[in-house]
């Protein structure tokens, strides 16, 4: 049975969640977006172009690291990135994008302490059906800083 | 050889393009055709759907043609989870378009070769060929489904000159 009862969302979730990470000593991530322009030249895409890419800040954001659950060698370690939903939703405004999917799914890394990492999962935790953390999962990349 | 891996892409772009227009994908902000070169492009965990990537695995060179034949395989890779309308039960029906759009967009097996290091891009003085497509299995991965389609690429190495008795060429590049 569906249940019909009022639950209006205040944004608390989101503002305690901005709260904690920034009182966990919350740093500034910063996604590696393509430029707005684009580059559609056959030069582009076959790898010969600087891709020009910019730096999207995101904060507050911790990185943890994370359980590695079958570790392989010579793998990098795992980690673990969350970002407040009000910095990740505050972006997806700017750019004007449907989504922070689509943000996400846009971006090619993601610099945490001039280190580049790989994105290799997103989720999301929500309150009231809106979200107010996400967890990038992330591997350090042989690109390094 | 890069100048034949890279005329290579360029060709099947240009062809599904023509062949089924209605292929395309975002690619770094650029709305493109669903084709791509995986390393040319940022590492990504997973394939993008319903468009083809290409990779370069083994390469072999012939030295006794009097210039040297490069072959290399390139490995096409496309999975495709159907379309929403039909709940992805359609993914079957939407694995074969893209088997039949491969098929298409192989043919002709020879294009020009092009050097794309300059602009705008020179015809080079051979031919870049290649092989009939080997299709391996539909592999089926929860609700997506891929298949590999392996090509060899035949490609000269050429030179600023021709080729001397041995196919050896100081400045050679195909």
């Amino acid at each position: 049975m569906a249940d019909l009862s009022t639950q209006r969302s205040c944004g608390i979730a989101q503002r305690l969640a901005t709260a904690v990470l920034r009182a966990a000593g919350g740093a500034t991530a910063c996604l590696r977006m393509p430029p707005l322009s684009g580059d559609s030249s056959d030069q582009g895409q076959l790898g010969l172009d600087a891709p020009g890419f910019l730096s999207l800040p995101l904060a507050p954001a911790v990185l943890r690291g994370a359980p590695r659950r079958s570790p392989r060698a010579g793998e990098p370690p795992p980690y673990e990135l969350l970002v407040a939903a009000e910095a990740v939703s505050a972006q997806v405004s700017e750019l004007k994008l449907s989504s922070a999917e689509a943000l996400f799914a846009q971006a090619s890394g993601v610099f945490v302490g001039g280190k580049l990492f790989l994105i290799e999962g997103v989720s999301t935790s929500q309150s009231q059906g809106a979200p107010y953390v996400y967890r990038l999962l992330l591997r350090e990349s042989a690109q390094g800083s | 050889m890069q100048n034949a891996r890279d005329t290579f892409y360029i060709t099947l772009r240009n062809r599904l393009a023509a062949v089924n227009s209605a292929r395309t994908m975002l690619m770094r902000a650029v709305p493109r055709p669903g084709i791509y070169v995986q390393y040319a492009e940022a590492p990504m965990a997973q394939p993008v759907l319903d468009a083809f990537a290409l990779r370069w695995t083994e390469l072999q060179a012939d030295h006794h043609l009097p210039a040297i034949l490069a072959q290399m395989t390139c490995e096409i890779e496309y999975a495709t989870a159907g379309t929403q309308n039909n709940a992805g039960l359609d993914r079957g029906r939407a694995l074969e378009q893209m088997d039949t759009e491969m098929l298409r967009i192989l043919y002709p097996y020879a294009a020009q070769k092009m050097n794309y290091t300059q602009l705008p891009a020179a015809p080079m003085e051979t031919m870049v060929f290649w092989s009939e497509p080997e299709f391996g299995p539909a592999v089926p991965l929860r609700d997506r489904v891929s298949r590999t389609v392996k090509v060899t690429v035949f490609a000269f190495q050429e030179a600023a000159g021709a080729a001397n008795s041995t196919g050896y060429e100081e400045q050679g590049e195909s």
